[in-house]
């Protein structure tokens, strides 16, 4: 009796707890949602709405209508798409040198490599400025995603190199019995074992670049290579005639930044989490 | 995994000529290493090292050129108050977030490590925070705050009859942003946590039984000791990544009330990118570089200590 007592408030303390949890998280998000489907007037007013009361999308309009939003949705994209690609295959090649060919000083390179990591990005903002102007690299593409590859580079190898070191040699031996060389070896043996942990680095790198605001800050300035992120912190911070802020705008455009990244979390959220904890745990 | 038609001499015989031929094949191997070499080289490395040489100029890049001042910059840190203010709240700001994302990580983590219906539907809400930009949070969240118009003082103002001038208050805009904070990567160090918490071994909890822990004791003596490698870890990693990040309070408050929430790595750049003074957010940088510094190398040292490996 009293055991049964005890576990039934186990389980409803439990349940208290997972739902404040599912709770807090959520709402944040809900309440950016909400906003941007309410018409502008309906945003101020006290108390505030809970609940959808005019459903509208004319906040999404005068968006498109005040910034250029396909220009930065496609450059997001870009810079993205592109880091997540060149930051994966660097740190590819690198990881199996650091993994498979023993040189002398590999775990010195692995550990600066991922000790790197705690460099700051933002100390390091006005040399790269300086290069940048001087080699004609600040708005282009190419340039953000040098910046931005290399910003993930260290965590990725640091996932990828145990990975590969766990990969048994004997696939690779038998491959070179038969007479296959480096890039054979590369190509038909090593990829297609490692495409999953591939394919999850460029998951989360694609997130991270997606969200990067520093970067694109300091290095697109003009309105041909903004992203997202930067339109976004335009909105938010420039000053409005009357000193709002323009909730109306600044939440659709969360919402067009987010929708995208809500997707590959949805899709890919098992990869997602084995990428991100294979550092924690060995 | 190996494969049976390949004798075990001879798999030796070919390791020790692979290895053979590989370490002979250096181009090989900086060929490999060369692109992710360069890329940090570039962008991490060299910047670090000039922006120490920075430091001991004045440069404005509108007034050019360059003028080696020597410590001028360094004696002008001691005596501005929008640094030293902005290394008080660096420190609160960066310790107490850490200090309640482990904690309410290792929360996060305990639940999600239970059996219960919709635990994988819950495990995906948890990734939200971590997948949103923080530019997002920082924005819904400022609306959230809003004094008039914001829901927490709507809800506050429901419950117990108090409204709070969150971000026009000193310690309201403080609490707000670490809160903020705290909210956006709290699920990520609980997933971190979960994990390690899947690699204790479940018959400890059962030779635990038998000598009469109870759940909360058991937590105390075997989960806490057995994960404290990756909760240090996991801390000191946020510790070093948390000082240099400063978007949240740029969209958030812009620093302010005043100095409130004014961060270092925020300052820096401001005066570099506002003022144009880049000698002096250069010597800004250097605190930066010297507290990420004492941090990693305590990181290295504790590592070795509870010996983990990578």
């Amino acid at each position: 009796m009293k055991f049964r007592a005890l576990r039934w408030i186990d389980q409803f303390v439990f349940a208290l707890f997972v739902s404040i949890f599912i709770f807090s998280i959520v709402f944040p998000f809900y309440w950016i949602m909400l906003s941007s489907f309410t018409p502008k007037y309906e945003l101020f007013t006290v108390p505030p709405r809970y609940w959808f009361s005019t459903f509208t999308l004319e906040n999404y309009q005068t968006l498109a209508n005040s910034i250029p939003l396909t220009r930065y949705f496609v450059n997001s994209l870009f810079f993205a798409a592109g880091s997540s690609f060149i930051s994966v295959a660097a740190a590819f090649l690198a990881s199996y040198a650091l993994a498979r060919l023993q040189f002398r000083g590999a775990n010195f390179v692995f550990i600066a490599f991922v000790m790197s990591i705690a460099l700051p990005q933002v100390g390091g903002l006005v040399p790269l400025f300086e290069v940048f102007k001087a080699t004609n690299l600040i708005n282009t593409y190419h340039g953000l995603v040098i910046l931005m590859s290399s910003l993930v580079l260290p965590f990725t190898v640091w996932i990828l190199v145990p990975f590969l070191r766990q990969i048994p040699y004997e696939i690779e031996e038998a491959a070179i019995i038969d007479g296959a060389r480096l890039p054979q070896l590369f190509w038909f043996i090593i990829l297609p074992i490692m495409r999953p942990a591939l394919a999850t680095m460029a998951i989360i790198n694609f997130i991270i670049a997606w969200n990067e605001l520093v970067y694109p800050l300091v290095f697109a300035t003009s309105g041909i290579n903004k992203t997202l992120s930067v339109g976004l912190v335009e909105l938010a911070v420039q000053p409005t005639a009357g000193g709002g802020r323009p909730w109306d705008l600044l939440s659709a455009l969360s919402m067009v930044m987010i929708l995208p990244i809500l997707l590959l979390v949805l899709l890919f959220q098992r990869m997602i989490v084995s990428g991100l904890t294979r550092g924690a745990v060995k | 995994m190996s494969s049976p038609s390949i004798p075990a001499s001879t798999a030796r015989a070919v390791r020790f000529r692979l290895t053979q031929r590989m370490r002979r094949s250096v181009l090989i191997i900086a060929a490999l290493l060369l692109p992710a070499v360069a890329l940090r080289l570039f962008t991490a490395v060299y910047p670090f090292l000039n922006t120490i040489w920075l430091s001991f100029h004045d440069w404005n890049p509108a007034f050019p050129p360059k003028q080696f001042v020597g410590f001028k910059n360094f004696q002008a840190l001691t005596r501005d108050i929008a640094v030293t203010s902005s290394i008080d709240f660096t420190v609160l700001f960066v310790v107490l977030s850490t200090v309640l994302q482990i904690i309410l990580g290792l929360v996060i983590a305990l639940i999600l490590n239970r059996v219960f219906p919709g635990r994988g539907l819950v495990r995906a809400i948890n990734l939200i925070p971590w997948a949103i930009p923080m530019v997002v949070a920082a924005i819904g969240f400022r609306w959230m705050y809003d004094v008039q118009y914001g829901i927490i003082n709507d809800l506050l103002h429901r419950l117990i009859g108090v409204r709070v001038p969150w971000l026009i208050d000193f310690w309201g805009a403080r609490i707000a942003v670490i809160a903020t904070n705290t909210w956006k990567s709290a699920p990520f160090v609980g997933l971190v946590l979960l994990a390690a918490l899947q690699g204790v071994p479940q018959d400890l909890y059962e030779a635990g039984k038998v000598d009469g822990t109870n759940r909360i004791s058991a937590f105390f003596y075997i989960t806490l000791p057995l994960i404290m490698p990756q909760i240090v870890t996991i801390g000191l990693f946020m510790v070093v990544w948390q000082l240099a990040a400063f978007d949240l309070v740029f969209v958030m408050t812009g620093g302010g009330p005043g100095f409130a929430t004014q961060v270092l790595a925020y300052r820096i750049y401001q005066v570099a990118f506002t003022a144009l003074n880049f000698g002096y957010a250069s010597a800004i940088s250097m605190i930066l570089f010297i507290t990420v510094g004492i941090a990693s190398v305590t990181g290295l040292l504790l590592f070795r200590k509870v010996e983990v490996s990578l």
